[in-house]
């Protein structure tokens, strides 16, 4: 064996390859394949189905009825990722920087709700956020809130659902990258003079967060100008006192690989998720996930079911490619520009 | 001996919860689907593990079309979990079944492996497609996938010689079905109401479905529907004065207009499952259609809510037993559905399970066992409350697939 691998030195890479490739053809290739062939299925489970390239009309019937759904799913994956960031970066450049000792029991504390079951945490969201839970209870009891207000079964509730299940999956490579920049680098941006932005720190900041929280607005038809001015006060503070010009020009972009992952590994499980929206939501936010479910499961309607699920991978992959045109590829595999 | 609804078996999980939370193994209908190109994969977890060589150990047994005069040695049965009555002390004993093996000394392989009827249907479709015994001698499956099957003439008709008790104890509200008019193909199992659920110190006392259809201050945005089609369906059709029991597709159409419209006036809440009742109790809900299974249980927890069968009606499903074509042991199989005809049998049954008992004197034998469950309302309806519930009609596939469609619309997937 060893004189084989020494004479046949091309053999060692394939060979360390070997179990991942198979995996990947047993388990993700062969299934993708048989699905890509149900979508062309006509046919019923009861008559069983046949195969014809003429049923590439499962596409287009899947993207023009189903559009809203999709359209949907990319909005809270997006605002929920949008989200994440915003949480978790100053989380995880806290643990960084200021973590000292405890960064090991900070990052366990951000794994740790990964210890109880994703359909457990959600569910128990349930609980949290109900009309007279802990959260609405004490507020409508004041007088603060209407009685008929509630959280569950909104949108809100679906994408604060996600952000909390995939902030982990921001916060970890976020961590990594920022943990990485030479805070010298910093403290050489400081010593020319690249410290703190006042006032003008202040005014971007609040433009920015007023700014977000408009859109968010607009997409959900709230009341938004109160929930502007409300983000235009928290971003203004967080801009007075926190942004510095270091950290514009040192800090974020040296961060900026992290983000990249962070940002794909929340989108892309998250515009495919179905969880938070049949726990948290209602009919009118559904996501394109709940749709596959019910045309696989009770519709029985494999063909269909399947040109959905490959009409995703296919809007999934066009976004992706998209983003990471804007942000550079090579973010990816290097460790950031200096 | 039985501090009421604590012993009643694991009263957490109803069956109906089951069947919610095994959605996943409609899966494997896909998956047997996948196989298309005529290689029919063998039922897997019927005939081979569970039932293992019940064709072939006893070829000689197949009593077919006679009527059973020696019971075979052991009888097939698959149901769902938590359906029977077991022994207080030791989970795997049913001591029903115990009683019968007693009596005609037949094994009864009882095994709890239909979790959804779509994928337990896709185990045993290979094996009645090319006429072979699917290893099963009784099946217990919901109405609408037991008339399918009547439809595709895959069950054996019952000799009703050996059921005398089936033939004298089934309630007047299970006869006449359209897809087995003369019951030679089906015996009722247990069934469930599908009803009204509320809060009656919010909503006040309600008797009409038209409640779930009118935005009133007091259940509007606490609304909830099932999302179990025939259910939700079926009591649209009741409040539209249409008739469940025979639905078309204008009738799908109408019910889901008012279903529709109902949600645009903000009404409706969401759909569920099985989680209405948690809903129920944390007063997210005040009004839901609802289980009556389930409803024993959450009156046990929050005994101020009600469970009420509207004036206009309600829904009435049912799992019932059949012997599948080409069933090795059709004798026996007749002989031990008969047998849970028995009022006192059924009791026992019943004592467990908080469903519907649909044999006639099982409420006066469940006094002598247990009084308080013989007067639960929930679980022995009186006769004005069944002749007001309906069982919705049978579907053809092309039907169903229609009215499915149509569903999706108001579950927000469509």
């Amino acid at each position: 064996m060893g004189t084989l691998l020494k004479r046949h030195r091309w053999i060692a890479p394939y060979a360390l390859l070997a179990p991942g490739i198979l995996w990947l053809l047993v388990f993700y290739v062969y299934p993708a394949f048989q699905m890509f062939v149900a979508s062309f299925w006509s046919g019923s489970l009861e008559k069983g189905f046949t195969f014809s390239l003429a049923n590439y009309t499962n596409y287009t019937e899947a993207i023009d009825q189903f559009a809203p759904q999709y359209l949907r799913s990319i909005v809270y994956a997006g605002a929920a990722t949008v989200l994440t960031f915003l949480i978790a970066y100053p989380l995880a450049y806290t643990i960084a920087f200021k973590g000292g000792r405890y960064k090991n029991v900070l990052l366990f504390l951000v794994v740790a709700p990964f210890f109880t079951s994703f359909l457990l945490r959600t569910i128990s969201w349930k609980i949290i956020l109900g009309d007279t839970g802990i959260l609405l209870g004490p507020i409508k009891e004041l007088g603060l809130l209407p009685e008929d207000f509630r959280l569950l079964a909104t949108p809100i509730a679906v994408i604060s659902g996600i952000t909390y299940n995939f902030l982990p999956f921001m916060t970890l490579p976020v961590y990594v990258a920022v943990e990485k920049v030479d805070f010298r680098l910093v403290e050489a941006a400081r010593d020319l003079y690249a410290g703190p932005w006042r006032p003008g720190g202040g005014i971007a900041g609040a433009l920015v967060a007023g700014g977000l929280a408009a859109v968010l607005g607009i997409v959900f038809a709230w009341p938004w100008p109160i929930l502007a001015a409300g983000a235009a006060l928290i971003g203004g503070a967080v801009g007075w006192f926190l942004v510095s010009e270091s950290f514009i020009r040192v800090t974020f972009p040296l961060s900026l690989p992290g983000v990249f992952a962070g940002s794909l590994l929340t989108f892309i499980p998250a515009i495919g998720d179905y969880v938070n929206a049949e726990f948290l939501g209602n009919p009118d936010t559904r996501m394109i996930g709940n749709v596959i479910q019910n045309k696989f499961l009770t519709q029985n309607d494999y063909p269909v079911a399947s040109a959905l699920s490959f009409t995703l991978m296919a809007a999934i992959l066009v976004l992706v490619t998209v983003y990471a045109r804007i942000l550079g590829t090579e973010e990816l595999t290097t460790t950031g520009r200096v | 001996m039985s501090d009421n609804g604590t012993t009643r078996g694991l009263p957490a999980i109803s069956r109906r919860q089951l069947l919610a939370g095994g959605t996943m193994a409609g899966f494997a209908a896909f998956l047997a689907a996948c196989g298309t190109g005529g290689t029919a994969t063998q039922a897997p977890s019927a005939s081979e593990s569970a039932a293992p060589a019940a064709a072939s150990a006893e070829p000689s047994a197949t009593a077919s079309a006679e009527a059973a005069a020696t019971p075979s040695a052991e009888v097939n049965w698959a149901n769902w979990t938590y359906y029977i009555d077991v022994d207080a002390k030791d989970q795997t004993k049913h001591p029903t079944l115990d009683k019968f093996t007693a009596k005609y000394g037949t094994k009864v392989n009882y095994q709890e492996v239909i979790e959804d009827n779509q994928s337990f249907f896709g185990t045993i479709k290979p094996a009645l497609e090319a006429g072979q015994d699917t290893g099963w001698d009784v099946v217990t499956l919901t109405d609408w996938m037991a008339s399918k099957l009547v439809r595709l003439g895959w069950v054996e008709e019952f000799n009703l010689a050996n059921m005398p008790n089936f033939t004298a104890n089934i309630k007047d509200v299970y006869k006449g079905l359209a897809w087995d008019p003369e019951m030679k193909h089906h015996a009722p199992w247990q069934s469930g109401m599908t009803g009204m659920g509320y809060d009656p110190t919010v909503t006040g006392e309600l008797t009409s479905l038209s409640a779930f259809f009118t935005p009133d201050p007091r259940w509007k945005g606490k609304t909830e529907y099932l999302t179990e089609m025939r259910d939700t369906i079926g009591l649209a059709m009741l409040y539209l004065g249409l008739d469940p029991t025979n639905p078309t597709r204008a009738d799908a159409d109408k019910a889901v207009a008012a279903l529709q419209k109902a949600k645009k006036e903000g009404i409706v809440r969401d759909l569920k499952g099985n989680s209405y009742a948690e809903d129920l109790k944390a007063g997210d809900a005040v009004l839901a259609m609802a289980w009556s299974g389930d409803m024993v249980q959450a009156l046990v927890d929050k005994p101020t809510l009600k469970f009420a069968v509207g004036s206009e009606g309600g829904m009435l499903w049912t799992d019932n037993s059949m012997i599948p074509k080409g069933a090795a042991h059709k004798g026996t199989a007749e002989l031990l559905i008969d047998f849970f005809y028995q009022p006192e049998i059924a009791a026992e049954v019943e004592a467990y399970v908080n469903y519907i008992c649909p044999v006639k004197g099982a409420d006066e034998a469940m006094k002598a066992l247990d009084p308080e469950i013989a007067k639960n309302p929930l679980i022995f309806p009186p006769d004005d409350i069944l002749a007001r519930l309906r069982v919705f009609g049978p579907l053809s596939e092309e039907d169903e697939a229609y009215f499915n469609e149509q569903f999706a619309k108001v579950l927000g997937v469509g």
